[in-house]
């Protein structure tokens, strides 16, 4: 009898123990889980994600929880649990040139001020109308270029005139002024600061190429395509296979063909790039306003960084967004909304500035001049020259097709000849 | 009795392998039922529905040229590479088949590239043998050579001499281990008849050792047709698709073209074209004649 009342009692307890340990508290957070990549982006936002758990996420019973995926493939890792309709994440990373893709599982945004951001990226996340995510940090190119050595090319107008001549046969003469360059001042005077061309010349090369074959070295090539003014599509259709389409694919020929850039440039993306300016091997190059910051402050560009819009008739600028979309699968749809409202603030963006990102929000980047100079310049060129590709839910591929199709061609194997035709076939396949 | 004693000892057998049997069929049978069904599906990310489409996505593959120029490029590239691998792999044991002072640290140096990730190998290698900033080149230019290692004309040597560094260590680290298996009377019995040290290398060691090789052969073979990452990272496939392997295809093809019924057809296309290589490995393991009773 005794044995009976003290296991009653132990089962009692226990059950008292289990009990306390699944109930949930009353006011216990809801845990929102967001996917960004590791790198500024991701260091800015977890400062922006810390702030927002102490103070504001406490008052909306709201935790962040940021999951860095690793920057080469978190967009092949999120593919994955959207085809699988995953609930694990509730928030996506996503990008201008992306969304397209990722609509379908994600929910349109209501709310959002379309007033507080730059048009061209904040533009470039809608679908159909709606906006699909939230843009965080604006990226476009600039002509990256060493004031020094362009201030230099006056002093040497006959020189710079017989170089043209003989690699471009063209008549030349020096434009010091990079913000009006045609492509045919940029490459006469890539072709006068080649040693091959001016032993005098202090960099080896004038120009850095990214010619790997990847998608991100498409959007630079687009904006010789677009400052010819052409275009991937015309009246919906493709329309690489014409007189501009092949200019723009000549342009890199030649910097390549003529030795303008390095032979290994076929290999080159983004860190290559940055290394062939900063050490003092060539002397501009168009990349991403990204490296801004590096190149002003180390190396050969140190202080010396000048920056222009990319070269053409019509000068022009890709820029995209990188940005949050909320998964459709989502469980927690209303706290990650929540959080989402926030990161849709000034406040919020401006502790994301403050650490590093880089905001669509042009009031936010112009009270940050003084502390980065290219802000201004991003406002500028995003407004003036600013552009995004709109091909449709396959956008993202069409970038990958061309850079498969093109980058034989952008090093020399082929010309734009052998491959217009087929660039022009790789769009309409990935057409809607 | 004994015919009962055999049965409740192979009854008991399967009950103590069902968990692992389980398991297998978890990790094995499932993923690989999956790949099966999906590539007799539209699957692709842009669109929302998925259908079946029988061997649709097969039919597709065959048309498709890139495919077939990665199957090429990979096979080359797999042939020479695993063909260099085994033969610098086999002499680095022969070197190593003696005592000599430092032996151990120099052993142990010789299988580092082997327990680094190749994805972390191809991000070094991009590092050190950067034109610009790489210390390798830095190098040759001081002592005034000048070697475009990435240029496109020279990429697939560079490929290869990469590929070299990393993987001789696993066909050294096998072959050593089969050199370690002679018997020492083989090697005195070719003494005694006077046989020098190349005549017992070639008519001798080699061989007795030839299936071992063979079997190192075909598995570094099989390893490297399946190269992705340090190919991925270091050329993206390109320029065009000059580098790109099978793997890269359907990486790519999976995951930027997001069309994931082609890319799974493309991954059991490339399982049936390996497939054939196992009854070799099995022959050359004697399966069926050897083992524990």
């Amino acid at each position: 009898m005794r044995l009976k009342k003290n296991s009653i009692a132990l089962v009692s307890a226990l059950s008292l123990v289990v009990g306390l340990a699944v109930m949930p508290a009353a006011n216990a957070a809801t845990t929102v889980k967001m996917v960004l990549w590791p790198g500024p982006e991701g260091d800015a936002m977890q400062k922006v994600v810390n702030a927002y758990n102490a103070s504001q996420g406490k008052k909306e019973g709201v935790t962040v929880k940021m999951i860095l995926l690793s920057r080469d493939n978190t967009f092949a890792k999120e593919a994955t649990l959207m085809k699988a309709k995953s609930s694990e994440y509730d928030i996506y990373f996503t990008a201008s040139y992306l969304v397209g893709q990722h609509a379908p599982y994600l929910t349109a945004l209501k709310g959002v001020n379309d007033s507080l951001y730059l048009a061209a990226p904040v533009n470039s996340l809608k679908v159909a109308g709606k906006q699909m995510a939230l843009p965080l940090d604006t990226s476009l190119h600039f002509m990256y270029y060493r004031k020094d050595l362009i201030a230099s090319l006056g002093a040497n107008a006959a020189k710079y005139t017989t170089i043209a001549k003989d690699v471009l046969g063209k008549d030349l003469k020096p434009n010091t002024n990079p913000a009006t360059w045609t492509w045919d001042d940029a490459l006469a005077t890539a072709a006068y600061f080649t040693q091959k061309y001016n032993p005098d010349s202090p960099t080896k090369y004038g120009y850095a190429l990214p010619a790997k074959n990847l998608l991100y070295n498409t959007m630079i090539w687009n904006d010789v395509l677009w400052g010819l003014g052409g275009n991937w599509l015309k009246g919906g259709k493709p329309n690489l296979n014409t007189p501009t389409g092949k200019a723009a694919i000549d342009i890199y020929n030649t910097i390549y063909t003529k030795g303008l850039t390095s032979p290994e440039s076929s290999q080159w993306e983004y860190p290559e790039t940055n290394a062939a300016l900063e050490s003092g091997n060539a002397a501009m190059g168009i990349q991403w306003n990204a490296a801004y910051s590096e190149l002003n402050t180390t190396g050969s560009m140190k202080d010396q960084t000048g920056i222009a819009a990319p070269p053409g008739t019509g000068q022009r600028t890709h820029v995209h967004a990188l940005a949050v979309g909320l998964n459709k699968y989502s469980k927690n749809q209303v706290a990650a909304a929540k959080w989402m409202s926030y990161l849709a603030t000034v406040p919020a963006m401006k502790a994301y500035a403050a650490a590093g990102g880089v905001p669509s929000m042009p009031s936010i980047l112009n009270g940050m001049v003084a502390k980065n100079a290219s802000f201004a310049n991003i406002i500028e060129y995003a407004g003036k020259f600013g552009y995004s590709e709109s091909a449709g839910p396959r956008e993202f591929d069409i970038y990958a097709a061309l850079a498969e199709v093109l980058s034989p061609a952008w090093s020399g194997q082929k010309t734009s000849g052998d491959v217009a035709a087929a660039a022009d076939a790789a769009i309409q396949k990935l057409l809607p | 009795m004994s015919s009962t004693f055999n049965r409740e000892r192979r009854t008991a057998g399967l009950i103590l392998a069902a968990p692992l049997l389980l398991i297998l069929a978890g990790l094995l049978i499932w993923p690989v039922y999956l790949g099966i069904k999906t590539s007799m599906t539209h699957d692709v990310l842009s669109e929302f529905s998925t259908y079946g489409v029988g061997l649709g996505n097969f039919k597709n593959l065959i048309k498709q040229p890139n495919f077939w120029l990665s199957l090429r490029f990979t096979l080359i590239y797999a042939l020479v590479a695993t063909t260099l691998e085994v033969i610098l792999g086999f002499a680095l044991a022969l070197l190593f088949d003696r005592i000599f002072p430092g032996k151990r640290v120099l052993f142990s140096l010789m299988l580092v590239p082997i327990m680094i990730a190749p994805s972390l190998m191809a991000v070094m290698f991009r590092l050190i043998l950067n034109e610009n900033i790489g210390i390798i080149p830095g190098f040759l230019q001081k002592v005034g050579l000048h070697f475009a290692i990435f240029d496109q004309h020279n990429i697939f040597t560079s490929l290869i001499i990469l590929d070299i560094l990393e993987f001789t260590a696993f066909t050294f680290l096998l072959s050593y281990s089969a050199l370690q298996n002679m018997q020492e009377e083989v090697y005195e019995a070719a003494a005694i008849d006077g046989a020098n040290k190349r005549q017992v290398l070639f008519q001798v060691t080699l061989p007795i050792l030839r299936p071992a090789i063979a079997i190192i052969f075909i598995l570094r073979f099989l390893d490297s047709i399946r190269t992705f990452d340090s190919v991925y990272i270091l050329t993206g496939g390109g320029p065009g698709t000059t580098t790109q392997t099978v793997g890269i295809y359907i990486f790519k093809t999976a995951f930027i073209y997001g069309d994931f019924g082609l890319a799974a057809s493309a991954a059991i296309v490339l399982v049936l074209i390996l497939a054939p290589f196992m009854p070799f490995i099995i022959k050359q393991f004697n399966l069926n004649q050897t083992g524990r009773q």
